[in-house]
């Protein structure tokens, strides 16, 4: 049992870990809405976090186009 | 091909991956929750995620900064889980700064920490000021009143006072992940490219960034008051 992870794997646990953000971000976004202080709609709140993370996993694909995997042992 | 050979990260025993991402979320975890308890002027939730980040890989980072905030957001409100994408950013900016040999010296290192509290501060911001409407009962909100009621807008005033806040954390986190990665065994460590020091110095780098960093936080503390 002497398996090993690189860099391919991390970024795949790394859009699990996005992937994860986003099936709690709905529920998250009605929660925060609800707060006294806050004055944002759901989804305003959920739009913005929704375009954040779109960057974040575009940089996700980048590193997936751009990452040198193949010479990884 | 050698020099990229470099700059790419080495293969990790799945074991240590086990191991070392539940355990730097809990780090984050508990960092969280000594701040909120003793309400101090920084977040301490980013040590687990730069030990990762640096250690690992930025993406295994990213995955330790996003269970931290979706794990706070049940334990201490959903406030917490719109700043995983500041963890997130964080750890590639660690991630990806370490790979390509920002840090490999003392100033490189301190200078990469504070690239990644302006980063974080960057993110955070919109967060605070479009989510929030500027305060979430942090410390800093304090700070933002002061600098409100300078005259400055909502969001020069969340920003400022952001900065000096994450200037602190970042920096203090940075050192204290640097300590822990030196205690980390030898086989995982090896191929870092870290500010080499030898002997009492691996112990009082760690601590002099850390004084560095409180003393900004003294000083965001002198801010507000």
């Amino acid at each position: 049992m002497n398996k090993t992870v690189g860099a391919k794997e991390g970024l795949g646990a790394g859009v699990i870990g996005i992937g994860l953000m986003m099936l709690f971000l709905p529920g998250a976004s009605q929660n925060i809405a609800d707060l006294d202080f806050v004055a944002s709609e759901p989804f305003s709140i959920l739009l913005g976090a929704v375009y954040v993370l779109g960057v974040i996993i575009i940089l996700a694909g980048l590193g997936v186009i751009f990452g040198n995997f193949d010479s990884e042992e | 091909m050698a020099s990229k050979a470099k700059t790419r990260a080495a293969r990790i025993p799945l074991t240590y991956v086990v191991a070392l991402v539940p355990v730097a979320a809990a780090l984050n975890i508990v960092g969280g929750t000594i701040r909120s308890a003793l309400q101090l002027p920084i977040f301490l939730d980013m040590i687990g995620t730069a030990v990762t980040a640096i250690v690992l890989g930025p993406w295994w980072g990213a995955l330790v900064g996003a269970i931290t905030n979706i794990v706070n957001s049940f334990l201490s409100g959903p406030i917490s889980l719109p700043f995983a994408v500041v963890n997130v950013v964080g750890a590639l900016v660690w991630g990806y700064g370490h790979r390509w040999g920002w840090g490999k010296t003392n100033v490189g290192f301190f200078l990469l920490n504070i690239l990644v509290a302006f980063l974080c501060s960057v993110t955070a911001v919109p967060i605070y000021v479009f989510i929030f409407g500027g305060a979430t009962g942090h410390f800093s909100d304090v700070m933002t009143a002061a600098f409100l009621a300078m005259g400055q807008n909502l969001i020069v005033s969340v920003f400022s006072s952001n900065i000096l806040v994450s200037l602190a954390d970042k920096i203090i986190s940075g050192y204290v992940a640097l300590a822990i990665i030196e205690a980390l065994p030898a086989n995982l460590t090896q191929n870092l490219m870290l500010p080499k020091a030898e002997g009492l110095n691996r112990i009082i780098l760690p601590v002099v960034g850390v004084v560095i960093g409180v003393a900004v936080m003294l000083i965001a503390i002198a801010v507000a008051s």
